[in-house]
């Protein structure tokens, strides 16, 4: 699924404020379902407690179903399912705008920048493009370009950073819009998978990076910037 | 937290601004996504191809603990992540995996998702060397691979 936003460009005026990161952290505790299962009114702060239920359509057989029924197959079938997303999947965006209206992401840079040259080995200023590349494939790597054409990264830091991005690309536009599809059925929290593929883009940012530097040993060269 | 004056837009604007963004990527990206994999699904079924990948592909899937079938959704992940969740649910409501299934390939369908595209969107943009291309085409699908074993370990302690 193809998030197709237009880019949201370089450094905004207003810098990261206290309810940035309340919105952040708002996020992280919304969606990753440790409210889930209270029977507290704060499990009001959970996505699957507020996204809901279908109400239940008895059949003949006693059984209860949705307004899917049971046994459809084919495209009919497929229409009914997707009808049956479609609330998870506008509530979700919906929710992950106003967090980024808030600022959250933009707090997220901030808090992830000082740790991009030990863990990917690429310049802190590579965090908005991070961040970029979270909404739209399209812009961040369009920024990976500007910044290496402005002499911020190296040819080896490019291939580091396009790297991070490639694998899982565009993640909260496409995990949040086609993945809220499948949250209702996920039998872990819908955080966990999601961590997960950030965890790994980690990984395989590193990989190409061990490559580089085993390429370079091979030749014998020293690439400088 | 929240509606401070500096603030162009409320949190209701941006909430509704949020689910109307959700409402045209469901009808537009989601739908038919959904509605093609399903057809496919269902093509595979009466021309008894999914029994045939089912079978073929049953000993490597099995590395992860899943059916063979499950092979459809990695390789629909490759072109369109969308495609690739239709797919899965498409199995699911076939009966053919089971919801711990589903969650085992989730972070997979985005680790290897629409690599065929972001070739041209994300390495051809960022305009990196193509020598790399094969090898970071390699990286993203072993990070999936990798992904679904960590997911089956988590799977399996819920």
């Amino acid at each position: 699924m193809d998030e197709n936003k237009p880019v949201p460009q370089t450094e905004e005026e207003d810098e990261v404020r206290w309810y940035s990161y309340v919105a952040l952290l708002f996020a992280i505790v919304f969606f990753s379902g440790v409210l889930a299962t209270s029977k507290e009114w704060y499990s009001v702060f959970d996505f699957t407690v507020l996204n809901g239920t279908f109400g239940k359509i008895a059949a003949a057989n006693g059984k209860a179903l949705t307004f899917r029924g049971a046994g459809g197959n084919g495209c009919q079938d497929g229409f009914a399912f997707a009808l049956s997303l479609l609330p998870a999947v506008i509530f979700a965006l919906g929710v992950v705008n106003v967090v980024e209206g808030l600022g959250g992401l933009k707090a997220a840079q901030k808090l992830l920048s000082p740790l991009l040259r030990p863990l990917l080995g690429i310049p802190g200023a590579c965090g908005l493009g991070m961040i970029t590349s979270y909404q739209s494939t399209d812009a961040g790597a369009g920024m990976i370009k500007s910044m290496y054409e402005s002499g911020i990264i190296n040819d080896d830091e490019k291939t580091i950073f396009a790297m991070y991005q490639f694998s899982g690309d565009g993640t909260i536009t496409n995990f949040f819009s086609s993945g809220a599809a499948l949250f209702s059925i996920l039998v872990t929290p819908i955080i966990v998978p999601f961590a997960v593929i950030m965890v790994f883009k980690f990984v395989g940012a590193n990989l190409i990076r061990m490559y580089i530097k085993f390429l370079q040993k091979k030749n014998g060269t020293k690439e400088a910037a | 937290m929240m509606a401070e004056k500096k603030q162009k837009k409320n949190i209701i604007d941006l909430f509704i601004e949020g689910c109307r963004k959700g409402w045209d990527t469901g009808i537009r990206n989601m739908m038919p996504n959904v509605l093609m994999a399903f057809i496919l699904i269902k093509a595979l079924n009466v021309t008894g191809l999914l029994k045939f990948l089912g079978v073929v592909f049953a000993p490597v899937m099995a590395l992860w603990g899943l059916p063979g079938e499950a092979v459809t959704v990695l390789v629909s992940a490759l072109m369109s992540m969308g495609g690739a969740i239709g797919a899965a649910a498409g199995l699911l409501s076939a009966g053919t995996m089971t919801a711990k299934d589903v969650t085992v390939v989730m972070p997979a369908i985005y680790l290897m998702g629409s690599l065929v595209q972001y070739l041209g969107r994300c390495l051809g943009t960022a305009e990196v060397n193509s020598k790399y291309y094969a090898v970071m085409v390699g990286i993203a699908v072993l990070n999936a691979l990798l992904a679904m074993w960590v997911m089956k370990i988590i799977v399996a302690m819920v």
